[in-house]
């Protein structure tokens, strides 16, 4: 590969330098196809070849090795030219303000995109990858998780690197003036790690295994009903859906750690594919701490993230919203912490578990007046807000548990709404409008005089601490109270 | 430097002289508040689009009626051959003549820091958007509304729940709307 990676150091890349992903990486891509063209042309042969049916009864079983040899070779030679070729078409770069990665044999992408708005970066393992010690690059821009910048395949180290690199030009670090090339990749300061008695545990104490007893309960009531075993053989590819998504689920949490890097949080997970999410300080647009009923006697909690550019993707192999699948209170308040350094109260600890648990007044939540109970008959006393200093607080549901939280700063818009039985009752619904995400805030049935206080002060909370956090990059900038430049200069 | 987020603000310069406020004031709405309305001209544009929508459906529901006066369809009962195209045309008027108090309820305000934005008569609902949050401002216009001088106004923020729109907005003041809120969102940019 380039020179540029060579001894630890890292140069941006001028306009006219540009790099190859490993020249393994379409293999490792394509191998499925390559995999079961092999395995349906090797079967066919090794029929032939062992059984050695020369009548030719069945013609597919039986074609003669020279045509075998000769598919087999023309499989090879166009494989091999797309793969060339894939390669060979796929060049990055990355200078000091932007990624450009340019693709495609015949319709031919070039996409950039600027560094400072770089949301998250996992380093992405799949099994395959694996063995050949590679890894694939993927970096979010907020465009609400329509498409990742992927960089596939790197050798791991140059995957690590580059992350750094983006990370470090993101985060506005100044470059070193004796060593300007010189990127070390930042220390990593463990957490937390869960247990795989956890996450076996968690999965298996989850809605899913509700969702497998009601279907093995169905199936046993239609075979006793009918009295045929055939309508129990009939549920068995759902009984084997059902099995996937255990699997799923369990693999993909497995072995799930938090680090602490200075570039921002950093999830390990995955058993099979391994995935490093990184998740830079101050990309957090919203924190959801949710708990099921049948996860209270236990006292795990699940802890959604919105970040801007994972959007609502939940198709990617599990679930990149997820903070931590399951913890105890002290994991989430250990994890909160990190994306969510100042919680703007003296007790967050007291606050938080008033949050997660209800019901009540306590520790300055406010919950639904008495006239919330006709529309809200069990829920109305825990339906709650509270404000601190750098964040808005919503606790919902009885049980469902969640509790949402939007700092300040990260506030798009406000709403509040208002039909014809709550205007009767005097309550008013209020709107929080965060980016595409999982956790969609939203405080319901206030009453009507606290919602109204709760809009204008939220709007001028919101206000106060953008004018505070305005940092794109934010290490450059230390938060201060003072205003940026570049908002000074626009008020001159 | 406009730092205090003010509640109200008087008249931006270059706007239309008089902020006529919106009709029905409901309880939800932000205190001392100079509302602006839309166009009058917008309660024409939605009597023609949903007068013209009314009519399909009440074609529609009428159908049996005709085919049953017609003799083609003797067996449809006489009472359902009436009422179905009666009640589709009580509710067509009824939604008809709610429109010119839903468009007077529309209203939009434009503070120091952020844009208000109302809605609704019977369901009320009163949206901020901050200008720093404000990623672009889509002003379009479709033939009828070419026609009546009207555009809309849609707000995008970096959430999709925010759905702001102003409909009916006079096309030069749609104009001075997209420029100033341009403006200020440059002023006011925040990162996400």
């Amino acid at each position: 590969m380039s020179a540029a990676f060579t001894g630890g150091a890292f140069h941006t890349d001028s306009a006219d330098s540009w790099h190859r992903v490993h020249p393994v990486s379409p293999l490792v891509r394509g191998w499925v196809a390559v995999a079961a063209v092999l395995f349906i042309f090797g079967r066919n042969a090794l029929d032939s070849l062992f059984t050695g049916r020369p009548d030719g009864r069945d013609i597919s079983a039986g074609a003669p090795p020279a045509v075998i040899a000769a598919v087999v070779g023309a499989a090879i030679v166009v494989f091999g030219t797309g793969f060339f070729l894939s390669w060979r078409f796929t060049r990055y770069q990355v200078t000091d303000e932007h990624v450009h990665i340019n693709s495609g044999i015949i319709f031919r992408q070039q996409r950039r995109a600027r560094i400072d708005r770089v949301q998250s970066i996992d380093v992405v393992q799949p099994l395959v990858a694996r063995a050949f010690g590679l890894a694939e690059l993927k970096f979010d821009v907020a465009d609400g998780g329509k498409s990742a910048f992927r960089l596939s395949f790197l050798k791991l180290d140059e995957a690590k690197r580059l992350r750094a690199a983006i990370l470090a030009r993101a985060a506005g670090v100044a470059v070193d003036p004796d060593a300007p090339d010189q990127v070390t990749e930042a220390p990593e300061q463990h957490v937390l790690a869960l247990s795989p008695g956890r996450i076996i545990g968690a999965t298996v104490f989850s809605s899913l295994s509700i969702v497998a007893l009601l279907v093995l309960s169905g199936a046993v009531a239609l075979t006793a009903w009918s009295g045929e075993i055939g309508v129990f053989i009939g549920f068995v590819p759902v009984f084997i859906g059902v099995g996937a998504s255990y699997w799923k689920a369990i693999t993909g949490d497995y072995n799930f750690r938090v680090a602490l890097s200075p570039d921002g949080v950093r999830l390990h997970y995955g058993m099979l594919e391994t995935r490093a999410q990184t998740i830079p300080p101050g990309r957090v647009q919203a924190v959801g701490i949710s708990q099921g009923p049948v996860w209270r006697p236990f006292g795990w909690y699940r802890v959604h993230v919105n970040v801007a550019g994972y959007g609502d993707d939940r198709s990617d192999h599990g679930n990149r919203t997820v903070l931590l699948p399951a913890g105890t209170l002290e994991e989430v308040m250990a994890v909160l912490a990190l994306v969510f350094p100042d919680p703007g109260v003296d007790n967050p600890v007291d606050v938080f578990t008033a949050g997660l648990r209800g019901p009540g007044n306590r520790h300055g939540f406010v919950h639904s007046p008495r006239s919330a109970r006709w529309i809200d008959p069990l829920a109305w006393r825990y339906n709650a807000y509270r404000a601190t200093s750098t964040a808005l607080l919503c606790r919902h549901g009885v049980i469902f548990r969640r509790l949402e939280v939007v700092p300040h700063e990260r506030t798009q818009s406000l709403s509040l709404r208002q039909g014809p039985l709550m205007a009767a009752l005097g309550l008013v619904d209020f709107e929080l409008h965060s980016t595409a995400g999982p956790i969609k805030p939203v405080v319901h049935h206030v009453a009507l005089d606290a919602g109204r206080r709760l809009f204008d002060d939220q709007a001028a909370r919101a206000a106060t601490a953008r004018r505070i956090h305005s940092a794109e990059h934010w290490l450059a900038t230390a938060p201060s109270a003072t205003p940026d430049p570049q908002e000074q200069q626009h008020a001159n | 430097m406009p730092s205090q987020s003010s509640p109200a603000t008087p008249v931006p310069p270059g706007a239309p002289p008089v902020p006529v406020p919106p009709a029905h004031a409901s309880a939800i709405d932000p205190e001392g508040v100079p509302f602006r309305r839309v166009s009058d001209r917008l309660t024409t544009l939605r009597l023609i689009e949903r007068g013209l929508g009314g009519l399909v459906f009440l074609a529609a529901a009428s159908l049996p009626l005709v085919l049953r006066l017609a003799g083609v369809w003797g067996g449809y009962p006489d009472w359902l051959a009436w009422a179905l195209p009666s009640a589709v045309l009580a509710t067509v008027l009824w939604v008809l003549a709610l429109v010119p108090r839903q468009v007077r309820a529309i209203g939009y305000a434009e503070r120091n820091d952020d844009l208000l934005v109302r809605h609704g008569i019977m369901f009320h609902r009163v949206m901020v958007v901050p200008y720093g949050r404000m990623q672009y401002v889509d002003v379009t216009m479709g033939p009828l509304e070419r026609m009546l001088g009207l555009s809309s106004v849609h707000l995008h923020t970096a959430s999709p729940g925010t759905n702001a729109v102003l409909c009916g907005v006079p096309a030069a003041e749609a104009a001075r709307l997209r420029e100033q809120l341009s403006a200020r969102g440059e002023a006011k940019l925040a990162g996400l």
